[in-house]
């Protein structure tokens, strides 16, 4: 859910770009860092990134009948870590400003803030949490991908809200109305996408589990298979 | 895909070849102009001005506009639809328009649709590979360029392998139904990961053999920036001002003399 060029006022499109900077900021810094001690992760963080704008093309069914992509806040949180996501998801926000006219160029901040910090940053937390709790990898995938995908639909009523606030009921009113408007696409799709998080780790797990070692990721393995025992042991 | 259709109209316009700085100067002069000037008749001017500047000068085709402009549009006429109502009585389930919301959701939409339509003057003009060109000669570091540059280069690689399976998918009847349209999204989305995984994986092999291990400079088409296009949009830039704070004064300037 992409804030439209324009749609918010001056003062809180920069007050959000100055929000996002730091965090955008950081993310440079550790994909810098990853370079110098990994040169080759950068060749891996570009097709990641192309990977997170191609989502686009894919299309998710939505309980209203209408269909929706993915956004891969949540599966870049899990696979690349918040920071990193905090620059890759910029840049992809820029791109689709600019190719395919979803966001703008002075809400690219607030867009950023919600879709590449809070989004991740919720949804690795929800991740991280739930392992905790010692729940099973495919719950804390899927607890990342709606979570992050609520916290920024969230976040954008918020922005919206403070952007427009009700003649009456001011910034809290308007937040509940855009909650609202934007709950019946946003609430099933965040579901849908946790559902196909766990699938799509499921299938990562059979037929890449070398790249899921490399990024940390070896809960996301399927359990090797127990050795039979030798036939003498048994008696 | 539409995004190719915007990033096809860029490399082929007649504006391609002027400077991306010139370019961004028009375009986000006319972007601060749409969000700073009054909305009416502001935004109104800035609308007309770059969606002529498209298809006229710029050479856009007027389809490639309209196809883009479906997104945009969608959600400027939800968030307007949502800054119109309001909790009153006299009006359906609790819910009313007053004038004041009206002309916020108005004003708001007016807004955005110039300001949408003077990225698109950007975006339709300037490939992404000269924006990242210029903004490396203005000093970006190299590490967030680096990152930008092969995230576009690879991603209509990526777009078409999509594309691709999908069909493949669709043809089996991988859509049919609901089930069958999450067990076929969740496939595309790892095969295209692993794909693009193993692009990067041979693109570095490639890369590293040929001993590269800077920054990924490619070579930069020069283009110089050009004094007339620059005094131009300067010039442009305050007519637009100019007329739009004149038409807003005026009922008032009339009154004050009596005319009005």
């Amino acid at each position: 859910m992409h804030i439209a060029e324009g749609f918010l006022p001056p003062l809180q499109a920069t007050a959000w770009t100055l929000a996002a900077a730091p965090f955008v900021v950081h993310g440079a810094r550790a994909v810098a860092k990853e370079a110098r001690e990994r040169p080759e992760s950068r060749l891996l963080l570009g097709a990641s990134g192309a990977f997170t704008f191609a989502l686009s093309a894919i299309k998710l069914p939505s309980v209203t009948g209408s269909s929706s992509h993915p956004t891969g806040t949540g599966l870049g949180a899990v696979l690349f870590r918040p920071p990193v996501m905090a620059l890759m998801g910029c840049i992809v926000l820029l791109f689709q400003a600019l190719l395919l006219a979803h966001g703008g160029l002075t809400t690219l901040g607030a867009n950023t803030f919600s879709m590449a910090i809070v989004g991740p940053w919720v949804g690795y937390g929800a991740y991280r949490l739930t392992l905790a709790l010692r729940a099973p990898f495919s719950v804390a995938v899927f607890a990342a991908m709606m979570l992050s995908d609520w916290s920024t639909y969230l976040t954008t009523a918020v922005q919206l809200g403070l952007a427009h606030p009700d003649p009456t009921g001011g910034a809290l009113a308007s937040t509940i109305r855009f909650l609202g408007v934007f709950a019946v696409t946003q609430i099933p799709i965040a579901i849908a996408e946790g559902l196909l998080g766990v699938l799509v780790f499921r299938l990562l797990g059979k037929i890449a589990p070398n790249e899921l070692r490399s990024l940390g990721l070896d809960r996301a393995l399927p359990p090797t298979p127990q050795e039979p025992a030798p036939a003498g042991s048994r008696i | 895909m539409q995004g190719l259709a915007i990033d096809v109209a860029a490399w082929a316009s007649p504006w391609r070849h002027r400077s991306p700085g010139d370019k961004v100067l028009l375009a986000f002069g006319l972007v601060l102009c749409a969000l700073l000037l009054p909305a009416w008749p502001g935004t109104l001017i800035v609308a007309v001005v770059s969606i002529a500047l498209t298809v006229g000068p710029a050479g856009v085709p007027g389809r490639v506009l309209a196809a883009a402009a479906g997104g945009p549009l969608g959600f400027i006429l939800l968030g307007a639809l949502s800054i119109a109502v309001t909790r009153g009585s006299g009006g359906v389930l609790g819910f009313t328009v007053t004038s004041q919301t009206l002309t916020a959701a108005v004003q708001t939409a007016g807004h955005a649709i110039a300001g949408s339509a003077s990225v698109f003057l950007l975006a339709t003009t300037t490939p992404i590979s000269d924006l990242l060109g210029w903004a490396r000669r203005h000093g970006l570091p190299d590490v967030v360029l680096d990152l930008a540059g092969l995230i576009y280069r690879l991603l209509f690689v990526l777009l078409a392998t999509t594309g691709e399976i999908r069909a493949a998918q669709t043809a089996r009847l991988g859509y049919a139904s609901r089930r069958a349209t999450m067990r076929s999204a969740a496939m595309l989305t790892a095969a295209v990961l692993t794909r693009a995984w193993s692009r990067a994986r041979r693109l570095e092999e490639g890369l590293a053999g040929r001993g590269l291990d800077g920054p990924l400079r490619v070579l930069d088409d020069e283009h110089p920036s050009s004094p007339r296009f620059v005094a131009a949009s300067v010039g442009l830039l305050a007519a637009v001002t100019a007329t739009s704070f004149a038409v807003s004064l005026l009922p008032a300037a009339l009154r004050q003399a009596g005319l009005g």
